[in-house]
């Protein structure tokens, strides 16, 4: 393999394909984000649509789950690509819009993920929930907090410091994830490198780059990750 | 609801169930073997420790669709692969797309071989070594049996994943059961249809897995039922 | 020539790391001797039986079964056994009890009987099931035979371990502290089965911390103090008067506790 052709081919320089490689990092970072706050919120709606008294809700939630963590991310994206504009413009006639709404792939691939992803950061939400030893919500009601504020001072916190290291993974999971997003066309890495690859009939030459790309996003994240987790669990650090 | 689309749409995607249980059943039970391979390789020496988990973070790391096109696409670069032996088998989207599944199977599997084996406690293995069984006796009568034991449950939603991972087999052309929803929709623009048929499919194998699991558990496991 | 002791053990020493545990403990136990090892915890007694059994390879010193010495040597600045087939043959004849019977889970008391004599000492299998229902008779544990550890109580695991370990046909006997991890009331229950063992006169040595048990049982007494054998004699003597200033001391925290 030429090296030094090779460092042109994904440099800065005019003949190079360091920007567009630039551009798409970033936006697998963008859209894994989005993604991941989508997530963030679907999964504390479904982690308490199952802690919730109603049995309805509890069924709808693990019918969620359930066929979201069953079902391929691929599905789910075609699902979003093809018949998400169909929907969304359905639901907006309903409100009265005529015409036609559509759905960008930088919202299908948000939408499609974070639903997915959502799926199991219910799972996390909740069973961070659990490892909260039941103690210590016990001692905070004996001190006459109300929900809110136990919820912002108690619970959200400690269970913020059981739900991390599954959260991580999860944010792992999304931004590989991305990489699936390259069929709706969004530019992406995946998307960028195979059109570099195409273009320039050198394809290990830019799949290997994409490869290191994608370990250096996941690597850079897993140190932050552990970083903070580490942080919250400052407090139980044995003395030094 | 279309009744009659939903009919013929479902024998269309049954027609791929096999091509994804191939794939599946292939790359796990091979991926397996390497897995456990892996994590005797691992504790053999300090390069054997190396080599297993550089590559186990290579390929955790990374998406497995790149690791697909990489072999798929990425390959085909090389003269050198083109002429070799392995070319009929290379230039093919069923193998290409069953090596990346092997491999990355693999990678997953042998952390969770390697959490089972951790999981052995140290007291069976002494009162193996004290009877005077020899390291492989041991290994095969009381290490990789408790191991196994452990691993199980792990294993079984790692082979559940390795399912949904075949859907991007059709990305490189392979009509599986994805490969042939995704033809249905993009003919007749009836996403969701589709997925509700697809999806079915999908959870209903998934949910065999998950029996067929507990109940390999259940077999296995007669020391954690309660007394008779 | 007189026959070779059941069990040699010339100057052994072993060391984790910085902590010296044994500092050069010689011991002979002839045939049929039944030998109580006592001392605080830390003291080695633990160390000096696994040495024994080479579940720690000693850093100095030798140990022999029965006149054959096991042959060490020195790799990579460590010592590791010269033949591992003489290990695990020799381990085979010797029968070992821990305190915590890892017994093994997914096996019933059966399986884990005759675990040893069928894949380590290659008897039929036939035989094998034969000769452990008969040790398990005497040990009390033949009805709980197709029972599997976890629904066990502590006495009955460890004498299904008593069991397991006779039934590889030992030389020699080693019990690491077999009631040190039972409730009190399941105690006696397996210090009668070991009684009973000695009675037989088979040649064993009981790291334990029953002293009453020991001075009834044992034929000869040693105490251990920090890697040191600090009083050797007859039990009446170690455990109930013995010379040693440290021995003393040991024995009354015990008799106040």
């Amino acid at each position: 393999m030429d090296l030094g052709g090779y460092f042109t081919l994904i440099g800065f320089g005019p003949a190079g394909w360091g920007d567009q490689l630039l551009a798409a990092a970033l936006m697998t970072l963008a859209v894994s984000a989005s993604a991941f706050f989508a997530s963030l919120a679907f999964g504390l709606v479904g982690a308490a649509a199952k802690l919730a008294p109603s049995a309805l809700l509890r069924g709808l939630a693990e019918a969620y789950t359930t066929i979201f963590r069953g079902v391929p991310d691929l599905l789910v994206i075609y699902l979003f690509y093809f018949g998400g504009s169909q929907a969304l413009s359905a639901l907006g006639h309903l409100f009265g819009h005529a015409g036609f709404l559509g759905l960008n792939a930088f919202m299908v691939g948000t939408l499609a993920v974070g639903l997915v992803a959502g799926a199991y950061q219910t799972e996390v939400i909740r069973g961070a929930y659990f490892a909260i030893p039941p103690g210590e919500i016990e001692a905070a009601r004996a001190v006459g907090m109300g929900r809110l504020l136990m919820l912002r001072r108690i619970t959200g916190p400690r269970a913020l410091r059981f739900a991390l290291p599954g959260m991580g993974n999860v944010w792992q999971q999304v931004l590989k994830e991305s990489a699936l997003i390259s069929v709706t066309g969004l530019a992406e890495i995946l998307r960028e490198i195979h059109i570099g690859a195409g273009s320039t009939h050198l394809p290990f030459d830019f799949y290997v780059t994409g490869f290191f790309l994608y370990l250096a996003l996941t690597t850079l994240s897993g140190f932050l990750f552990r970083g903070a987790e580490a942080w919250t669990m400052r407090a139980e650090r044995r003395p030094a | 609801m279309d009744l009659a689309f939903l009919i013929a749409t479902m024998e269309r995607l049954l027609a791929g169930v096999p091509l994804t249980l191939e794939l599946s059943a292939l790359s796990i039970s091979t991926g397996a073997a390497i897995a456990v391979l892996f994590a005797v390789l691992r504790t053999s020496s300090r390069v054997g420790e190396w080599l297993v988990r550089a590559y186990v973070y290579m390929l955790r790391g990374t998406p497995l669709l790149l690791q697909i096109f990489l072999i798929y696409y990425g390959l085909a670069q090389f003269a050198a692969v083109r002429e070799s032996l392995l070319w009929p088998f290379l230039r093919e989207p069923f193998w290409c797309a069953l090596l990346a599944l092997t491999l990355n199977t693999a990678a997953y599997g042998s952390e969770i071989v390697r959490g089972g084996l951790q999981s052995v406690a140290q007291g069976a293995i002494d009162a193996g070594r004290a009877a005077g069984m020899s390291r492989l006796l041991l290994y095969r009568r009381i290490v990789l049996p408790l191991a196994l034991r452990q691993a199980l449950p792990a294993y079984g939603n790692e082979m559940i994943a390795m399912v949904k991972s075949t859907s991007l087999a059709s990305i490189v052309t392979l009509m599986e059961l994805s490969g042939i929803a995704y033809a249905v929709i993009s003919e007749t623009y009836r996403a969701f249809e589709t997925f509700l048929c697809a999806g079915s499919i999908y959870l209903a194998i998934n949910f065999l897995i998950a029996r067929g699991i507990a109940w390999a558990e259940h077999r296995l496991n007669p020391h954690l039922r309660p007394a008779a | 020539m007189s026959t070779p002791a059941a069990i040699s053990v010339r100057d052994l020493h072993k060391r984790f790391g910085a902590n010296e545990v044994l500092k050069g403990v010689s011991l002979e136990a002839q045939a049929g001797e039944v030998i109580a090892i006592i001392g605080a915890s830390g003291s080695g007694k633990s160390t000096l039986l696994r040495c024994i059994s080479l579940l720690e390879v000693p850093d100095e010193g030798s140990v022999a079964i029965a006149g054959e010495a096991i042959s060490l040597r020195t790799r990579r600045g460590r010592r590791e056994p010269a033949d591992r087939a003489q290990v695990n043959r020799i381990r085979a004849s010797l029968g070992f009890v821990f305190q915590s019977f890892n017994l093994w889970a997914h096996m019933t008391v059966l399986e884990n009987v005759i675990e040893a004599p069928v894949h380590v000492q290659r008897r039929p299998r036939r035989e094998a099931i034969a000769e452990a229902e008969v040790i398990l008779k005497k040990v009390g544990m033949v009805e709980k035979r197709h029972a599997y550890p976890a629904h066990l109580s502590g006495g009955q695991q460890q004498r299904a371990a008593i069991a397991r370990a006779l039934a590889m046909r030992p030389k020699a006997l080693l019990f690491d502290e077999p009631t040190s991890a039972l409730d009190p009331e399941l105690v006696g229950e397996v210090l009668r089965v070991i009684r009973s063992l000695a009675e037989e006169g088979r040649t064993m040595l009981i790291v334990t911390h029953e002293m009453a048990f020991a001075a009834e049982v044992s034929d000869r007494a040693i105490f251990l103090d920090a890697g040191r054998i600090e009083e050797e004699g007859p039990p009446a003597q170690v455990l109930r008067d013995p010379s040693s200033e440290r021995c003393r001391q040991f024995l009354l925290r015990y008799i106040n506790r």
